[in-house]
């Protein structure tokens, strides 16, 4: 059982509990650290890595959960999520079990998202988070790279992260056409243009509005109500329709999730002219991969080989010298006992 | 990855690398720019190895969020370790009645576990940790091999050569870590490969004359064949460039014009490479391995600090040692063919056998057959 193979199984669980507990911090509608803990001891978050497992294990699991918790730091995500994610981070950090400590990998052209982040949260005085971040930074908890993650080109390791459209942030058009900057030029060049029209013509006649800047920020202002509102009658109405729903929903979505995981979890029967079995699940190494898009192969099991190399009672025998022949009835004698292998698809 | 589309007008930065094929490999990306790049978006505290005490932190805290002492206090009060414990900090087991997924997910394989009644051991995993683990925060005796901060560490996975079509199913490779101020023959040299160590020869009617000498002294040429260059190896006289043979014919076909460098005046800060692309290394003429650069980071406090120790070997796939076939304890050494007296054509022997199956009390030879050197897959673990 290579850890390889056990990340990529653990990938999918690991990223329902991060979108469950962000979805959570979402819900109590704040950025407050306080809150977020009170939601990750709620969850007993830290228990992700508890569990029996051996150090290559936890090193790979540790890995795994860091990775995915920094795809919700950068955008296309709100902010809210990106605060609860750089929270997470720091749960996880500081409570992974491995030393020496896994670090965070950032990527480059992450970094400056990150930094955005912080300066947004720093000019809207949320001390809390520059604190975290700031406390990340000085325990040495990143690693700076050029790439998310490790890229190997082992088919196995990738995994797509689908963007979470509840996750997503809103693309406020209108207050970023009537930003505090905008607004500030929209004014200068106003009063410039009125200084100007006042030296050249001494009536005041004129087609454009007096206080533009003061116009556009009462319109947008006036816009920005609206969208709560109607917001917010729009969230009533879909908690009672929710109810109803959710029921429905989910079972469909747990049957579309359990035919991806079966498709994902089918082996195909070895063929029986290979000879060469593959080694016993239990040492495979981590080294292990499929070739590019064709599915791993099931090794023969000891009857195919039995038959293979002895030839099917009823065909003609066909020894060779230095084997000795089994005997039909010992056959059972080496039949392995564990039959079962894990399922790690298995609902 | 640097938007064109911003609203604020982002101007697209060649060196910041993105990916080419999402979660398989990214664009080139020069090396050294990347470098120069992400250092200077850093504060220089942050990718030091020391850090500051506790109340040089507090002071620069509280200049940088303009906030007072008291304020401080307070946020480290809510935002601290123990606000994130649990009930029970029993770290071995899985919580009685998990919630989470990875939890329950984890318990089935525990039950199963604990159902085997053998739980074989992972013999790739088992010594793997021990090798990563050596050379963790290590640092050298002499303050001048210390590796500065600020230096890359490129990690490159280097595969065997796939020789045998049966073996496809498992990639083995070895993992090894290099700095980017190092020159590619060193990288080169770290390489260990079973070919290398072959001794040539038939020796059945003289097994006593085997040559000490291997391959690796005869045949010294070697290349690398990143991203279009050819880096030869040319640092001994009896190097000769191999590549020229491969470029001749690329430009009668069509493919681009590929270029051609020598291997020890370039060091890796001076490339551009892909991540995650499968790139190219032979050697002995045409002993071809394939090899992956996946991680390219600032180095860190916490690995190994001791320029002499790089390049690194932190994995290696171990590979079954082929015993004897007579008596299965010892490694062999020999190989024969034309064996009339072996059950097998090839079969390994080991020293001791091989000697007492073939040659009688004077060391004179019984039957016909070829002798060769055998050197184990296996020995470089």
């Amino acid at each position: 059982m290579g850890s390889r193979k056990a990340c990529e199984h653990y990938w999918l669980p690991v990223k329902n509990d991060c979108e469950d507990l962000l979805g959570r911090f979402q819900q109590t509608e704040s950025v407050r650290y306080e809150e977020f803990a009170a939601v990750w001891r709620e969850m007993d978050f830290s228990s992700v890595f508890y569990g029996y497992q051996s150090i290559h294990e936890k090193k790979s699991f540790t890995r795994l959960t860091l990775t995915v918790a920094v795809n919700y730091l950068i955008p296309p995500y709100s902010f809210q999520i990106r605060v609860g994610a750089l929270y997470m981070i720091y749960g996880l950090y500081n409570k992974q079990l491995v030393w020496p400590k896994e670090k965070v990998r950032i990527a480059i052209k992450d970094w400056f998202h990150i930094q955005q982040l912080i300066a947004d949260a720093k000019s809207c005085q949320h001390m809390d988070v520059v604190y975290i971040f700031w406390r990340l930074l000085s325990e040495k908890a990143f690693y700076f790279t050029a790439m998310p993650k490790k890229l190997t080109f082992i088919s196995g390791d990738r995994v797509q992260h689908n963007v979470n459209e509840e996750f997503r942030a809103r693309r406020d058009n209108v207050a970023e056409l009537a930003s505090a900057d905008m607004l500030e030029e929209i004014a200068n060049v106003h009063g410039c243009y009125e200084r100007m029209k006042n030296a050249l013509l001494p009536t005041s006649a004129g087609v454009t509005l007096l206080n533009l800047a003061g116009a556009l920020k009462k319109c947008t202002f006036e816009y920005q109500q609206w969208q709560e509102k109607a917001a917010a009658a729009r969230t009533k109405n879909t908690k009672k329709k929710e109810a109803s729903q959710e029921s429905e929903s989910s079972n469909r979505a747990a049957l579309v999730a359990s035919i991806k995981t079966k498709s994902y979890g089918h082996l195909t029967k070895e063929s029986r002219s290979r000879r060469h079995r593959q080694t016993e699940m239990a040492t495979t190494g981590p080294g292990t991969d499929e070739a590019l898009f064709s599915r791993k192969k099931k090794p023969p099991s000891l009857k195919a080989r039995t038959y293979q190399s002895l030839g099917n009672p009823g065909e003609t025998e066909q020894t060779k010298e230095w084997l000795l022949s089994v005997m039909e009835e010992d056959k059972n004698a080496l039949k392995r006992k564990r039959e079962r292998r894990f399922n790690w698809s298995e609902q | 990855m640097a938007e064109s589309s911003g609203v604020h007008g982002e101007v697209i930065n060649e060196n910041i690398p993105v990916y080419e094929y999402t979660d398989v490999s990214s664009k080139e990306f020069h090396i050294g720019a990347f470098r120069d790049l992400y250092l200077n978006a850093l504060n220089p505290d942050v990718y030091s190895y020391s850090d500051h005490g506790p109340e040089v932190r507090d002071v620069q805290l509280i200049e940088d969020l303009g906030i007072d002492a008291e304020t401080l206090e307070e946020l480290k009060n809510i935002c601290s370790v123990d606000s994130l414990k649990g009930e029970h900090e029993d770290t071995d087991t899985v919580p009685a009645d998990p919630q989470l997924a990875t939890l329950k997910l984890r318990k089935r394989r525990q039950d199963y576990k604990d159902s085997l009644t053998r739980d074989l051991v992972d013999r790739h995993e088992a010594y793997n940790n021990e090798m990563e683990m050596m050379c963790v925060g290590k640092k050298p005796d002499d303050p001048a091999n210390l590796v500065p901060e600020g230096e890359i560490i490129l990690t490159f996975n280097v595969l065997y050569p796939a020789l045998f079509q049966h073996f496809k199913h498992v990639r083995a490779y070895q993992t090894l870590n290099v700095l980017g101020s190092q020159k590619l023959s060193e990288l080169r040299d770290a390489i260990c490969c079973v070919s290398d160590l072959q001794v040539f020869g038939e020796f059945s009617n003289n097994m006593d004359a085997v040559p000490q000498y291997v391959s690796k002294d005869h045949y010294k040429s070697a290349f690398f064949f990143f991203n279009g260059t050819f880096y030869n190896d040319m640092r001994f006289p009896e190097c000769r460039d191999i590549s020229t043979t491969t470029i001749e014919w690329a430009k009668t076909r069509d493919f681009p014009d590929f270029k051609s460098a020598k291997m020890e005046d370039t060091c890796f800060y001076d490339l551009k490479m892909k991540l995650g692309f499968p790139f190219y290394y032979t050697h002995q003429g045409d002993c071809e391995h394939v090899v992956v650069l996946t991680d390219v980071r600032l180095v860190h406090k916490d690995d190994c600090l001791d320029q002499k120790l790089y390049p690194l070997i932190t994995y290696k796939h171990r590979v079954v040692t082929r015993k004897c076939s007579v008596c299965h304890t010892y490694i062999s050494r020999w190989v024969t063919t034309n064996d009339a007296l072996a059950p097998t054509d090839p079969c390994l022997f080991c020293d001791q056998c091989f000697r007492l199956l073939h040659y009688d009390d004077k060391n004179n030879k019984i039957g016909d057959f070829l002798a060769y050197a055998y050197v184990d897959p296996g020995t470089f673990n």
